[in-house]
Order: structure tokens, then sequence, then C-alpha cells
């Protein structure tokens, strides 16, 4: 065995990323929060006050909007889960060869290799109504004429799902892949058929990992405004009306939707974490 | 007596070739207790799991209580097992381990808490109900782990490895608490182990295996006084062996011509002597049974040897002998006997022929030569 560095030494190893974090993440935020009690912007002559909010939750699009952020965000997710989980239990139980594993987890990789921008664009020829989506619809007759698949709600879902399968996948095979083979077999001696299998054991056991994936995508989406601007047929998220305000210069109004965004995705994160103990997925 | 567990040339084979079992057979009657014996990798382990249902056989027949097993899920038999490392659940309490194979099978509540109740003051784990496995100390698990798989009063309770994984004094004490459920609870308990001592000390029968065949079945005093092999005489208690030539025989003894004398031995209860005239055999006899005599005894079998070394064990006397540069022979005596010794002072060992046989057989591994075997390790 090593001998161990002093303690000091991990701190110092630890500060650069620290101080990257503090004056690019922490300062900002905290900035971001002074803003929005400002009623104009101005550090010089700040007037504080808590007008931005009131405005905020009387105002009558904020229902729909907060609906849209969080309902789009929270569907992406299930159906992340939804397609993910299948896929990891797929690849930790079906395939024994870890060479194969290999294989698909870079085949996964592959689309993160591609600029965002065409990864984007390229969902034109596959959905628009010349792509290959609609011409395979025709082709066998199920449609007669093209029909529109690219500025929907269920287009910004299978976008999103696109780019953060992954991050489902992968926290879920993880967990999966830690289950010891044992436990699944101590089960099924004590009578335990496969359906109950799954869930006493495999379900159970694989929950950080979920709880980590739903996060991931749960985040992932949040934050971003430019696909669903985009693909999803003008409906209205924060993240979007954020960027409308900041473009408008109306600096506090920005800061106070950025703030109730935070705070929210901050409680929801807080209950995530509270469901399942995120040290089982690392120790 | 109804056969519980009828195995007929069960046969498994790993992919990349390796042979587990190769066509194993055996019987085990109702209430007994029944240990696998044998080295780590014999596949008495895969054996164990072939019962259970969690490993499929190639070929053969596997019958429980005359039902085919063939194709039947683990689920739907009358068998529980104990797993290696006892694969308690993580995230489920004491309790809630305990209670899993009940749960499964839909008893209800109040059935459960009474059976639980039953268990854990049965195996002395009241009070570790609301931990968590990984809150409790290896002894405890052990405990936690076969009241788990006896909850569900399985016909056979297999028993994977149980006395591994702990220390050698809890290793005692569980053994002890195994035998004393056994004799309450009923049923078949199968066990695997490769300690020789808990093996005999337990065993209604046992059955050595190696390298995924029987050596030999039979109770342990069968095969301790009468091996069919030596890799089975070698695995049960300490043993003195000899290489040597049948040379006579006669009604009721054989005698061998070795390189350190001819000696005599009764004849092997497994095999027909007088086939094993002129051959090359392992003459046997167990440390238990030579003694050191300084005038003449008239015992059958002398031997002249050093004075080597010996080992203390608080209630008995091992002392080790050297015949040759490579012979080592070994005598155990009761502590209370006087015995004094200079290292390196010859002695004279005896024994009596009927506590001595004979073995044709090194193993029942093909191509294992038996001058290799007594030679070799």
């Amino acid at each position: 065995m090593s001998t161990r560095p002093p303690k000091i030494m991990n701190y110092i190893l630890l500060l650069p990323g620290l101080l990257v974090i503090a004056f690019f993440l922490v300062i900002p935020l905290l900035l971001t929060v002074v803003i929005s009690f400002m009623q104009e912007f101005s550090f010089t002559n700040p007037i504080f006050t808590v007008e931005n909010y009131i405005e905020f939750f009387t105002s009558p699009q904020t229902p729909t909007i907060l609906a849209n952020t969080f309902g789009m965000s929270l569907l992406a997710s299930l159906v992340a889960l939804l397609v993910g989980y299948p896929a990891a239990y797929f690849m930790t139980f079906r395939i024994k060869s870890i060479k194969t594993r290999n294989l698909i987890i870079s085949l996964l990789l592959v689309p993160f290799l591609i600029d965002w921008n065409v990864r984007t664009i390229a969902w034109i020829p596959i959905l628009g109504e010349s792509g290959i989506v609609n011409y395979l619809l025709q082709y066998f007759n199920i449609v007669h004429q093209p029909v529109s698949l690219l500025f929907s709600r269920w287009t910004l879902i299978i976008i999103w799902l696109q780019s953060n399968l992954l991050f489902m996948i992968f926290p879920i095979y993880l967990a999966l892949s830690r289950i010891d083979p044992d436990l699944i077999n101590a089960a099924r001696v004590l009578k335990s058929p496969p359906h109950r299998v799954f869930y006493e054991i495999i379900f159970k056991l694989s929950l950080p990992g979920v709880i980590v994936g739903l996060t991931f995508v749960f985040v992932n989406t949040l934050g971003d405004y430019i696909t669903p601007s985009l693909w999803a047929g003008g409906i209205q998220v924060l993240g979007l009306s954020v960027a409308n305000f900041a473009a408008n210069f109306v600096w506090p109004y920005a800061a106070t939707q950025s703030t109730v965004l935070i705070l929210i995705s901050l409680a929801v994160l807080v209950i995530l974490f509270k469901i399942v103990d995120i040290k089982k997925l690392v120790e | 007596m109804a056969k519980v567990i009828e195995a007929r040339k069960l046969a498994k084979r790993y992919k990349g070739a390796v042979e587990a079992l190769r066509e194993i057979s055996f019987e085990v009657d109702e209430n007994e207790f029944f240990i696998i014996m044998g080295p780590s990798g014999c596949g008495k382990s895969t054996l164990l799991r072939i019962i259970a249902g969690i490993l499929d056989y190639d070929s053969g027949e596997l019958y429980i209580k005359g039902e085919d097993m063939k194709n039947v899920p683990p689920h739907r038999r009358d068998v529980s097992m104990m797993l290696e490392n006892f694969a308690l659940f993580p995230h489920m309490t004491v309790y809630e381990n305990i209670a899993f194979g009940l749960r499964m099978l839909g008893k209800d509540k109040d059935e459960i808490d009474r059976e639980v109740r039953k268990m854990t003051r049965l195996l002395h784990i009241e009070g570790l109900e609301e931990r968590m496995p990984n809150e409790i100390s290896g002894g405890q698990r052990q405990r936690v782990a076969l009241a788990r798989a006896l909850i569900i009063r399985p016909s056979v309770l297999l028993l994977d490895e149980p006395l591994s994984h702990v220390d050698y004094r809890l290793q005692r004490k569980f053994a002890e608490m195994l035998k004393e459920v056994h004799r309450e609870i009923g049923g078949v308990f199968m066990l695997t182990t490769h300690d020789q001592e808990h093996g005999l000390s337990l065993a209604d029968r046992m059955l050595i295996m190696n390298s995924g065949l029987v050596e030999q079945i039979g109770t342990p005093t069968e095969i301790y006084n009468d091996p069919q092999t030596l890799f089975a005489a070698r695995f049960v208690g300490e043993l003195n062996t000899f290489a040597g030539t049948v040379e006579e025989i006669s009604p009721d003894a054989v005698w061998v011509k070795t390189e350190f004398g001819t000696f005599k031995a009764r004849h092997p209860a497994t095999e027909n002597a007088r086939d094993l005239v002129g051959r090359r055999v392992a003459y046997i006899v167990r440390p238990e049974h030579v003694r050191v005599s300084r005038e003449d005894s008239g015992q059958d079998n002398r031997l002249s040897v050093y004075f080597n070394t010996y080992y203390y064990f608080g209630h008995f006397l091992e002392l080790v002998f050297s015949a040759d540069a490579q012979t080592r022979v070994k005598s155990v005596i009761s502590a209370n006997e006087p015995f004094t010794a200079k290292v390196g002072e010859q002695l004279t060992l005896t024994w009596p022929y009927t506590k001595a046989t004979i073995v044709s057989k090194p193993s029942v591994v093909e191509g294992v030569d038996i001058e290799e075997l007594i030679y070799g390790k």
C-alpha cells in the first residue's frame, strides 16, 4: 500500500475546481438572486422590492409556463425511464460478453461526438414532411398526405429522448450490474416467481440508478429552452421566457424567473434524493 | 425408506468445456444429514445449485420426492438454500430478510410474524429484527441466512459452505447449532464443506467428490475405516501411507512389501484382495493406531524410525517420525500418555494388522498415479 498523502494536499488538489465553481457558478447564482429583488437593474443605486415575485406569481401566463416547463421535463424523464430501463436491463442480464456490452456503450456515445446543431437539424430529414418517417407512412398507405411530425410536444419528447437516453441508461446499468447474482438466486430459492424477483430485488436495488437517471434527464431538459423553442410548436417554457426578458434587458424579472426555476428544481432534487440513498450507487 | 433426492448420472458442463459434474448418481433418504465434501472446485457447489434449480443440468435425471425436476423452476421446488456468502438482501431489515420466503408464499402477516419469532428464538437472533444486514456481525448474518432459508420448512435444505466465511470458533458453534436444528425440525439437510472435521462430525452419510466425480458415498465411519480410494482416505482424517506391492494373501490378511519391510494388513472391505496380488497399492494406517514401543511388543507390524517433532493439541499429542529422508510417519496419542524422546532418537513403531488396510485405486479420476498421490504432494 502506498502512503496516503496528507489531508491538506487533498484540499489543495480540489482548490482549482472549487475556485472555478465559485467564480462561475456560485457567485453568479447569488447575484441572480440579488438582482431578482431589484426594482431596476442597478448596483450603484439599488432599490430592493418583492414586486417582481408578486408579478410573476399573479401573472395569468405563469401557471401555463410552469406546467409546460415542469410537465415536459417530467414527461421526458418518465419516457426516458420507460425506454432506458429495459435497455439497461437487457445490457446487464442478457448480454454475457463484456466486449458486446462495451460495444453497445460506445454506440450509445456516438451521437455525442456529433455537433449539437447537426444533431438537431438531422431531425428534419427524419421527421419532416418529406422525411423518412412520412415517406414510410405513405409507402405503407397508413396516411395519404404528409403529416406534420416536426412541431409538437411529442417531437420535443422524441428529440429529448435521443439526446438524454444515455444519461438514463448508464446509471441504471451501473446499479443493475452491481447487483450480486446470488441475491437473485436467493430470492428464487425462497419461492419468488420471476416477476416478484424483478420487483423485490432487481428493481428495488436499482432504484438509486433510476433516481440518478431521472435527475439527469429532468435537470438537463429543464435548462434546455432552445430545443423547445425550435421544435415544440411554440409552447412557452420558463427558460425561454427568461431568455426573452434578458434579451430585452429586463434583468430583474428574468432573474426572478431564474430564481424560481432553480428553487423548484432544487426542491425536486431534494425530494428525489430523500427517497433513495445515493451513496449506495457509488460505495 | 423413501428417497427424497435421487440423482442419476447428473452431468453439467460449463461453457469453455469445464466439466463440473461427470455423471453423478446418489440418493438421499428422509431426514438425512447429508454432507458433500471435496476440495474447492470439485463441483459440490454446482451440484447444490442444480438441486436448488438455479442452475440447469445438461444430462441425467434428478428427482425430488419422486418428481422429475427437469424444467421445474426453483420457486416450484420443495427446496430451500442457504447460499455461500449468505446473500442477505441488503435493502431489507433482518426481519424482512427472514420473512421473505413466507411473504412470497402468500402467508398472512400474523403467521409470518409468529414464524419469524419462532426462528429468531430457535437461532438466538432475537433483538436484531430491525437492523440492516450490514449492521450485524458475520456470525449473526450466518444465523439470519439460516433462519431465512429454514422458515419455509422445505423438505430439502441446501447449505452451500455455511461454515466458511466466519472464524473457527464460530464455525464449531454453528455446526453444533445446525445439528440441533436438524434434530428439532427434521427434513433433509444437504451441506457442502471442504473441512473434514465438520464433515465427519455432522454427517449421517457423506459423499466425497473430486473433479466432478464421486469418490465414495457412505457413513463417516465407513469412509474413515474402509476408504475405496486413496483420495477418499486422505480427505477424511490423518493418514500414514506406504507404497507397496501385494505379496501374499491369507483368508484374513494381506502382506504388502514396501521399501520399509513387509507389512501385514486386513483385507480391504471394498475390493477383492485376491485380484490385488502383485499389484501396486497404498498401505494405509491411521495415526491413532500407531504406537511407540521400546521393547518387542509382539505386534504384527514394526517400523524403525527417528523421532522428529511433536504437536500438542491439549487433549492429544501428534508425534512425527522419519522413516527415511522423505517419509514421515505420524502417531497420535492421548496427551495423558507419558512420552519422552530426544529429537533424532531411534524408536520402533508398531501397529496391529487389523487396523491397517490397503487401497488399490488412487482416485476415481483417471490418470492419477498411486505413487504420485503418495509421494507427490
